[in-house]
């Protein structure tokens, strides 16, 4: 009887008992309410070379400005046009020494 | 993680991924230890609302604990069987409080588990086999079934129950000795030949 005993249990042993699917769907909305989520980080765009740089002048209409008046200052640097040391010396009080400091354009295509 | 990987995984592994918010985990942890679970539950308690009650039950506890679990210090299918067989002990004990408050004063049948066994000799053989585990003593019961039916090792028993490894091994001896008595004059009906 034993041996029989022991067919018994290894055939008790290869049934498994299949759960409903209702239990199924219970024991796996219990999983689902019980786990945690998980954190999704969404990575910002990385703002460009100019944005920064504008944000760094106080913003972009700043940065066109000064922008701008170095590119103006630039011109009349190199330029230097007859009538700007009149404007200088009545803006200057007492005596301005000008020194050439960039020969002028002129010269410099002479050269070529 | 692809499901494919996944299902290679070992179950420590899969209650740490569900731990960590994988919707993945938990329907392969449910897929492999649901059905052992509700089994067991079922041979221990034979009803199979309060097996269904049970496993739902072990499973939850198993979501619960998965945020601290810590692989190499327990297995998944040891640790889960330690809780339904706690509560399948529960259930029993409140069942037979319920059945003494019933019956008062009224002794229980003295031979009641061979008269089940009795009661079953048209049934299949696993039915039988079923309403003899029944019959056995409630340790001795969880000691069979762990062995010859979930396949546990004695020390793996051991430490689902509780007890010493020699312990488990005398439930078991005894448990299928009363088994065999309980069975043996059902061999007919059970379709075994007569021994000669």
């Amino acid at each position: 009887m034993m041996d029989d005993l022991d067919d018994l249990l290894a055939g008790a042993s290869r049934a498994l008992v299949q759960p409903s699917e209702a239990l199924m769907a219970r024991v796996l909305a219990d999983a689902a309410a019980l786990q945690v989520r998980p954190v999704v980080v969404v990575a910002r765009p990385r703002a460009g070379w100019f944005a920064g740089l504008a944000a760094l002048f106080g913003g972009a209409g700043s940065l066109v400005g000064v922008g701008s008046a170095a590119v103006v200052g630039l011109f009349f640097g190199f330029v230097q046009p007859d009538g700007l040391g009149a404007v200088a010396d009545l803006w200057a009080v007492g005596s301005v020494d000008q020194v050439d400091l960039m020969p002028q354009l002129d010269v410099l295509l002479a050269e070529e | 993680m692809p499901r494919d990987t996944l299902a290679e995984l070992a179950d420590e592994a899969l209650v740490v991924l569900y731990a960590h918010g994988d919707p993945d985990a938990a329907r392969l942890l449910a897929g492999r230890l649901l059905p052992r679970v509700l089994g067991y539950a079922g041979r221990m308690l034979s009803d199979r609302a309060e097996a269904e009650d049970v496993a739902q039950d072990a499973m939850l506890r198993l979501w619960k604990v998965a945020p601290e679990w810590r692989q190499g210090e327990a297995k998944v299918s040891t640790w889960i069987y330690r809780v339904v067989a706690n509560l399948c002990t529960d259930r029993l004990r409140a069942r037979r409080r319920r059945r003494a408050e019933a019956l008062d004063d009224v002794a229980e049948p003295a031979d009641g588990a061979l008269s089940v066994v009795a009661g079953m000799i048209a049934a299949d053989r696993m039915a039988a086999l079923d309403a003899a585990l029944a019959a056995l003593p409630e340790r001795q019961r969880e000691a069979v079934v762990l062995r010859h039916i979930e396949g546990f090792s004695n020390p793996e028993i051991a430490e689902i129950l509780q007890i010493g490894v020699e312990a488990v091994e005398s439930l078991t001896a005894r448990g299928k000795r009363a088994l065999t008595a309980l069975l043996s004059g059902q061999r007919v009906a059970l379709g075994y030949e007569e021994a000669e």
